[in-house]
């Protein structure tokens, strides 16, 4: 595993690939010739990125990763709209 | 945490549940799958199901990727592994799947080079640093895991890599849902879906559910009110007498999906005509396969394996318990001859199989003594 991994796979704590986990990393810098990013998460790890499927992302988004592949955009489709209607549902 | 520390809030989970009570009926009983691992992850983690009335029960899927592949592959993975020259790479859970004989991770300690990865790309940085060696990755998983196989392929052949190979054991979520609505031995009220592969496949694959069985279906995210608001969300359809695809992934899941994901599944993959899975059989149409113009990176291609179908053990359920017939701990050597430490079953490798999940959030013990 590269030394740049945020989040890798280890069998005494399960591997996130296997199962089917995405984690949510912002974006740091981006090489858009090589659709590579350098990206963070909250802890402050970073990995590379592979950014083919959700360009043109900037520095400062937020993207959900997987395999080292981010799959979507964050913000990209509903932003905030989960946690409203979650509030929502409960005070109806 | 943004987008996680709002969506693990106690007090508006205690409300939701409450919210959630309103909606059953009385003496109905309600049946709901969580098609996906990381579903059963959380709701365990996090005991979601104590928040749920009683009659609401949450019934496990076959959404594990490691879970649900057959023992013959795993042993084709290894007589791989076992080449003169072959560097053999694979996702940490995979590693202790065990095959007829031995595990990967047996297969190491004999002296296979075996070397785990997180991702695909990891692979490809092997094949590169080692020009003189042939690398083969084990690529597993649903379509959340694919696009980063079919992107690591375009990058290898862009990059002129000719010692990469992939042994495609991807697999598509549609195919064992259907199979799932046509089993007479499961009734279900209604899908909790999966939130990463639909980051990709969109909600729109899932409309044959309500169309075609007359069942709901909430595309959900992982976090504790996630999961919740999803109950809740089926449970109002079922209430209101109506079925169909909502979404409550919504920061995330669109209805078309990732277009550019698919199109790059479509260009590197095909459609294999059968793919076996664990406890389920062959299924049609359900697994990926390197296609032709990606021929030169396909394994199977360049390596003779046994390709024998391998029966699982006959103490293991991991069948009952991927299709939802059986809990983990009615399985007979759940807890007692299979453990994470010992696994038979996959069910009991991946921290997303049903088993382990039910051993290592403390539910062996509790409902063993309810049983």
């Amino acid at each position: 595993m590269g030394a740049d991994h945020a989040l890798g796979c280890e069998p005494q704590h399960g591997c996130i690939t296997c199962g089917d986990e995405a984690v949510a990393l912002w974006v740091l810098k981006v090489d858009v010739e090589r659709e590579l990013a350098l990206c963070e998460n909250d802890t402050g790890e970073r990995e590379t990125v592979e950014i083919a499927l959700v360009a043109p992302v900037a520095a400062g988004d937020r993207v959900l990763v997987h395999a080292g592949t981010a799959i979507a955009e964050l913000e990209g489709v509903g932003g905030r709209g989960s946690l409203e209607r979650v509030a929502k549902a409960a005070t109806a | 945490m943004r987008y996680v520390d709002e969506f693990r809030d106690p007090q508006l989970g205690r409300v939701l549940a409450g919210e959630i009570v309103t909606l059953v009926e009385p003496g109905r009983h309600y049946k709901l799958m969580e098609v996906c691992g990381g579903h059963t992850h959380s709701i365990y983690k996090y005991g979601i199901d104590d928040l749920l009335p009683e009659n609401v029960e949450l019934v496990h899927g076959p959404g594990c990727p490691v879970c649900v592949i057959p023992m013959g592959r795993v042993d084709d993975g290894i007589a791989m592994a076992h080449q003169p020259n072959v560097i053999f790479t694979c996702f940490g859970d995979m590693m202790r799947i065990p095959g007829s004989e031995q595990s990967l991770l047996d297969a190491k300690a004999e002296g296979a080079d075996i070397r785990m990865v997180y991702s695909p790309l990891d692979a490809l940085r092997i094949a590169k640093q080692n020009p003189d060696r042939d690398v083969v990755f084990f690529a597993i998983g649903f379509e959340t895991t694919a696009p980063s196989t079919a992107l690591t392929l375009k990058r290898a052949r862009a990059d002129g890599v000719t010692n990469f190979f992939c042994m495609c054991n991807h697999v598509t979520i549609v195919p064992p849902l259907r199979a799932l609505l046509d089993s007479p031995d499961l009734r279900l009220d209604g899908f909790i879906g999966p939130g990463h592969v639909s980051t990709v496949v969109g909600a729109r694959p899932f409309e044959f559910i309500p169309a075609d069985y007359e069942k709901p279906i909430v595309v959900a995210g992982f976090e504790p009110l996630d999961v919740l608001q999803a109950v809740h969300m089926i449970l109002g359809q079922l209430a209101e007498g109506r079925c169909e695809v909502e979404n409550q992934y919504t920061r995330v899941v669109s209805y078309e999906g990732n277009l550019r994901a698919l199109e790059l599944l479509a260009e590197v993959f095909e459609l294999r005509p059968h793919f076996e899975w664990r406890g389920m059989g062959f299924i049609s149409q359900s697994g990926l396969r390197i296609s032709e113009a990606y021929a030169d990176f396909d394994a199977e291609r360049r390596y003779e394996v046994p390709g024998v179908r391998v029966a699982d053990p006959k103490a293991c359920q991991c069948g009952e318990v991927l299709k939802g017939v059986i809990k983990p701990f009615e399985c007979k050597v759940f807890g007692t001859a299979c453990t994470p430490e010992r696994p038979i079953g996959t069910c009991m490798v991946s921290s997303e199989g049903a088993c382990a999940a039910y051993y290592n959030y403390g539910r062996f013990a509790r409902e063993r003594e309810v049983v």
